[in-house]
């Protein structure tokens, strides 16, 4: 088996570079623009990457510092519905959709590097020894990164105000949510 | 598996927070979670990267 090289590995890697672009950004537009001026900057860097260290966090790095760097530039930031609706397209029932679109606007409130390291684990799997390479701090942080994006996401989406009944959210997000966990209970029977 | 219920339904006790112990990364919510970031990400996941953008990198590959 041939080892891949440098440009096989850009390829191979732009479709977790454009998740975390747009994990960062919020914005798909946006998103696009990152993901291309990283992988520019990466092949003007190409140099620089030793081969056989970690290629998935050298890339994201460079990614994560060229959207700081832009930030720099020009504070900008949108709304999630800038996301186009394909985003969104799943084949949930109404009410699934309903507490994902709770969710993805829940999702935009969190700070930028919490976003970017819970998304990072959960949807491309990443260690948080990866995590922690790739975003440049330690590896607690990462991992305080995660629980934190957690638990404010519960927070916002269960309410804390459900011992009062009133709960501000999700009565949806708790139904989905307890149909999800009455699933799994199931499967592992 | 820990698990705390989070309707309300009419037999319910007047509800409380979750349960702290639910805190792991197993609770109902955090399986929910980790599902609803599947279904908002996986398709940009799956979807073709942009030829212009692939036509970069080939570009650098032939210098």
């Amino acid at each position: 088996m041939t080892t891949p090289t440098f440009h096989d590995q850009v390829i191979a890697i732009l479709p977790k570079l454009r998740v975390q672009a747009l994990a960062l950004t919020r914005n798909r537009a946006a998103a696009e623009d990152l993901v291309q001026d990283a992988v520019c900057n990466a092949l003007s860097a190409s140099g620089s990457f030793i081969p056989g260290t970690n290629f998935a966090a050298w890339m994201h790095r460079i990614l994560r510092n060229r959207f700081i760097s832009n930030l720099r530039k020009r504070r900008d930031t949108t709304d999630i519905d800038d996301v186009p609706a394909n985003t969104f397209a799943t084949e949930a029932s109404h009410e699934d959709r309903l507490a994902l679109k709770e969710l993805g606007a829940a999702m935009t409130r969190l700070p930028a590097d919490q976003r970017e390291a819970l998304v990072m684990v959960v949807v491309h799997g990443m260690s948080y020894e990866d995590l922690a390479e790739a975003t440049g701090c330690a590896v607690g942080t990462a991992k305080s990164r995660v629980f934190r994006a957690r638990r404010q996401l519960e927070a916002w989406l269960m309410g804390e105000t459900k011992e009062r009944g009133t709960a501000r959210l999700p009565s949806r997000v708790a139904r989905v949510s307890d149909r999800s966990d009455r699933e799994d209970s199931i499967a592992r029977l | 598996m820990k698990h705390f219920k989070m309707t309300e339904r009419k037999d319910d006790k007047p509800a409380g927070k979750p349960n702290k112990q639910s805190h792991g990364t197993d609770s109902a919510f955090d399986l929910w979670l980790n599902r609803g970031l599947h279904e908002l990400f996986d398709d940009v996941m799956k979807e073709p990267v942009p030829p212009e953008l692939l036509k970069i990198v080939q570009d650098d590959k032939k210098k």
